[in-house]
């Protein structure tokens, strides 16, 4: 067959196209790649902002500034101790509460409900998670402190705490070491580090419940099959069985709790009663870092400013390493299933 | 050494049909990531007729027929050796442009996949991006296509609705459409009715049929029936090799190889 | 009956006991939150909630901050989308199995719980205090600045359901257009993306839910207005940043003002997330 002009000239044009095609198929792959990178630079962006905001009060206080416990603006001194203490003891309680009623839920919803119940539970659980954490915040500070105030505290001043109001110590604050001062409070009102670890463990109890029902789907049933045959009890099957198949992706979901938790703003300032002073008890008011970040940073200047930006990269820091480690936990689960 | 020239060329047979072939293959090798797929697979693919690769499932066949277009190479850590000429180049060669090759050989897949979009779109797409029409030619085209496909009719009304709202088989006749709308001269079909019921089957076989005046077909099928029916020629492959290539009636009537002959009496497979 | 045998039997009604009563109290704090929202919200509803802007104080409405919220999120999700599904096409189509693609999809997943307050401190660093300079103070705080800030809370989660999408889409309608000789970047855009549309728009309505609520990182980006501001270069008030204002303040009037805000809010997420279900369900429905 003779190459005719023709047949020469499409297969120029083929070529013609042939270049554009690769040329907008490389800046196409740019554009993805630079939007795709932008994910990379708000992370390392978030990072270096809070550490370059904070770079005074790191350079004048050093280490100090992570060890001292005085936030006086007045002499212009500032350490983090306060609000890093707070925010630990109120994750920790968050944790404490939130994932055994967690574990609860899942094992409830994934082995023991009826099946027509499962489907709208686990949704109601889940539109807790779509609470926006505000509305969190001032249920916590009109409804449930003035509760916990009026109903709860007193009951724990009195039969576990070292500064009852009538005065005599029970047999509990006496005897058994810490009690005394943890739940020993000369404060009237609700806000406290317990009642935000209280608000903050329903907030992460949805997200804990969901990582945990999703994980304890992913066992085979042939697993359970078996050691039900073996007449193994739903507890027996769920502590036995499931719990150590996905162990790893439950640590995980839990850790993503402890991240939503540590990062968490206005569900905690609203119930945390913003006192920058070190108290042994879980009564009394206290700070977190966000929550000290959101009251004074409008207000501050200098080296306060600096040091609430510094507070923002310890945050940011910690929280990240906390979900870095979720998300590996997460993972392994997942490399399980795939092989 | 006999065998193999027999096996490579079915055509020296009937000499009247000595033309070139279409397709020549030429030691052809397979790998992905490490397993080898296609061992030396040689083999002359006539022009306008219907040529029916059959084996038992992972004997290669799909693999042989997805380097034909090279739409293996999406994937990574997929190699192909050898070289397969397509009029005489080679198509293989990196030089050989994929928007070239992809213009002259089309393929349909086993199940049905139209685009998310009008029954013309789907249609019309692919001519988009390889010649400019004026809408009036851009219609007459679409319509030639579908009508090639033995669709028009059934389609002709609901041309602007979403072509997700076709029937199985008449998803898969407008991906016939679709890859006949571009004027490939090659046509692969890869299983094209495995996902069909038998009435929608018999529509697609009759398709071929008529196909072949105006294109080269490759089938790839899983059914001997099948390839009985619609087929020129019949390759049998097995682990990754052509044992045998010939003549369709010469393959299910007088197999040369006891392999064959197994396979199509049902022995094995 | 062996002693074992009770033992273990009361064992798992115990546990089974526990578990349902976890259950109970997680719907009980859900109903709690909900019920009060809906009260005290229901029994702050006036007409001048949304006819009076906050420069009234206890009489006025919670308009500027309505339109405020609209402005911001608008900005946000405006800027979130097309950021966030090119990057999360980048993930599925490009990246995928690529060392960076893998770590990036990582990242992006830790960027989904990453603290707000520092997502807006961020944005204070990089918008707020270089306008500041760059307008000798006239441009400090600004919608626009919040709608950044919202932008990179919504980011990760369309970059994710973007991801998620695609990597449902089956494999041969790439194959099939690539058969045609089409290249893989109209293929992108002109197929797979059509494809994914619905579970792709349910990301972005999720998004859109998850920052409509979001008050930390608005604190120091849009600030707040006691006016109504519809430039986004302007301080701009929104209904988080309202209610938060409202309960801190002594006054009763304050607090039902910021509990219709917040009952305002509720409602507007749930609707959304009822809506991103249906639209899920709906294209579940009509694929099978």
């Amino acid at each position: 067959m003779p190459a005719t002009e023709a047949s020469i000239m499409s297969t120029d044009i083929l070529e013609q196209r042939s270049r554009r095609d690769a040329r907008n198929e490389r800046l196409f792959r740019w554009l993805l790649k630079g939007c795709a990178l932008i994910v990379l630079a708000s992370l390392l962006g978030a990072a270096g902002a809070t550490l370059w905001g904070g770079r005074d009060a790191f350079g004048t206080f050093g280490w100090h500034f992570l060890v001292s416990s005085e936030w006086d603006p007045g002499n212009d001194v500032y350490g983090a101790m306060v609000p890093v203490y707070g925010t630990v003891a109120t994750s920790f309680i968050a944790l404490l509460i939130a994932v055994p009623i967690s574990f609860g839920i899942a094992v409830y919803l994934s082995e023991v409900a009826p099946t027509w119940l499962r489907t709208p539970v686990s949704s109601a659980i889940e539109l807790l998670a779509g609470i926006p954490s505000i509305i969190y915040g001032m249920w916590g500070l009109f409804v449930f402190a003035p509760f916990f105030a009026d109903h709860v505290k007193p009951w724990l001043t009195s039969n576990l705490g070292n500064k009852p109001d009538d005065g005599k110590l029970s047999w509990v604050a006496e005897h058994v070491p810490f009690v005394g001062k943890l739940f020993g409070s000369d404060y009237p009102f609700g806000a406290s580090i317990l009642v935000a670890g209280i608000v903050l463990a329903i907030m992460i109890i949805p997200f804990i419940s969901s990582v945990m029902r999703e994980v304890f789907q992913t066992v085979p049933t042939r697993l359970k099959e078996s050691a039900y045959a073996l007449g193994s009890s739903t507890w027996e099957v769920s502590w036995d069985i499931v719990l150590p198949y996905t162990r790893s992706a439950v640590i995980g979901g839990i850790f993503l709790g402890l991240g939503r938790a540590l990062g968490e703003t206005m569900a905690v300032t609203f119930v945390l009663g913003n006192a920058m002073h070190l108290s042994a008890s879980l009564l009394d008011p206290g700070a977190s870092i966000a929550s000290t970040i959101a009251n004074q940073f409008s207000e501050a200047a200098g080296l306060q400013k600096s040091a609430l930006m510094a507070l923002a990269f310890l945050l940011f820091v910690v929280t990240f390493i906390v979900l870095l480690i979720a998300r590996l936990m997460l993972r392994r689960l997942a490399s399980k299933e795939g092989r | 050494m006999t065998d193999s020239a027999l096996a490579t060329n079915p055509a020296s047979e009937t000499a009247a049909s000595a033309a070139a072939p279409k397709l020549a293959v030429r030691d052809l090798h397979f790998y992905y990531s490490g397993f080898h797929a296609l061992k030396g697979i040689d083999m002359d693919i006539p022009e306008k007729q219907v040529t029916a690769i059959i084996g038992p499932s992972g004997c290669g066949k799909s693999t042989l027929l997805r380097v034909f277009n090279r739409i293996y190479a999406i994937y990574p850590k997929l190699e192909a050796k050898g070289s397969i000429e397509l009029d005489g180049e080679n198509i293989l060669d990196p030089g050989y442009s994929l928007n070239r090759l992809r213009s002259k050989v089309g393929m349909v897949f086993q199940k049905p996949v139209p685009f998310p979009m009008t029954i013309f779109e789907n249609v019309a797409y692919g001519i988009r991006h390889h010649e400019k029409l004026s809408k009036a030619n851009m219609e007459g085209r679409v319509e030639q296509a579908l009508r090639s496909a033995a669709l028009w009719d059934e389609v002709k009304d609901k041309l602007r609705q979403n072509a997700l709202g076709l029937s199985g088989g008449q998803q898969q006749r407008l991906c016939i459409a679709r890859a006949i709308a571009l004027k490939p001269e090659v046509l692969l079909l890869d299983e094209p009715t495995s996902a069909l019921d038998p009435i929608a089957t018999s529509r697609i076989e009759q398709l071929v049929e008529e196909l072949k005046s105006q294109f080269t077909i490759v089938i790839v099928t899983h059914n001997m029936q099948q390839a009985a029916r619609v087929s020129d020629l019949t390759a049998f492959m097995y682990l990754g090799e052509l044992i045998e290539f010939d003549r369709t009636e010469r393959i299910f009537t007088k197999p040369g190889k006891k392999q064959t002959e197994d396979y199509i009496t049902g022995r094995f497979g | 009956m062996s002693a074992l045998y009770l033992r273990r039997r009361v064992t798992n009604a115990v546990a089974m006991t526990l578990s349902m009563l976890a259950t109970l109290i997680g719907l009980a704090f859900l109903a709690w939150i909900l019920w009060e929202t809906l009260r005290q919200g229901i029994g702050a509803l006036d007409l001048k909630l949304f006819t009076k802007v906050t420069a009234y104080g206890e009489d006025g409405g919670l308009l500027n901050s309505m339109v405020g919220s609209l402005i911001i999120n608008f900005i946000g999700i405006a800027i979130a989308t097309p950021i966030g599904v090119l990057a999360g096409t980048w993930l599925a189509e490009y990246a995928d199995r690529t060392r960076l693609g893998e770590s990036i999809r990582f990242l992006n997943d830790i960027l989904l719980s990453a603290p707000s307050i520092v997502m807006g401190l961020f944005v204070y660093t990089i918008i707020v205090l270089p306008s500041t300079a760059l307008t000798h103070g006239n441009t400090t705080f600004s919608g626009f600045a919040g709608g950044v800030a919202l932008a990179l809370i919504a980011l990760p989660v369309i970059v994710r359901t973007t991801d998620e999408m695609l990597r449902l889409v089956p494999s041969t309608l790439r194959e099939a257009a690539l058969s045609l000789g089409v290249p893989q970047w109209k293929l992108t855009l002109q197929i797979l993306i059509r494809a994914a549309r619905s579970g792709i728009i349910t990301g972005v309505l999720l998004a859109l839910a998850r920052i409509s609520g979001e008050t930390a990182p608005l604190l120091f980006t849009a600030f707040g207005n006691n006016y109504m501001a519809l430039n986004p270069i302007d301080k701009m008030s929104s209904l988080p940043q309202i209610i938060y204002q409202y309960a801190n303040d002594p006054g009763e009037a304050m607090h039902a003002l910021a509990w219709a805000g917040a009952f305002v809010i509720t409602m507007f997420v749930l609707l959304l997330s009822l809506a991103s279900r249906l639209i899920l369900f709906r294209t579940k429905v009509s694929h099978d």
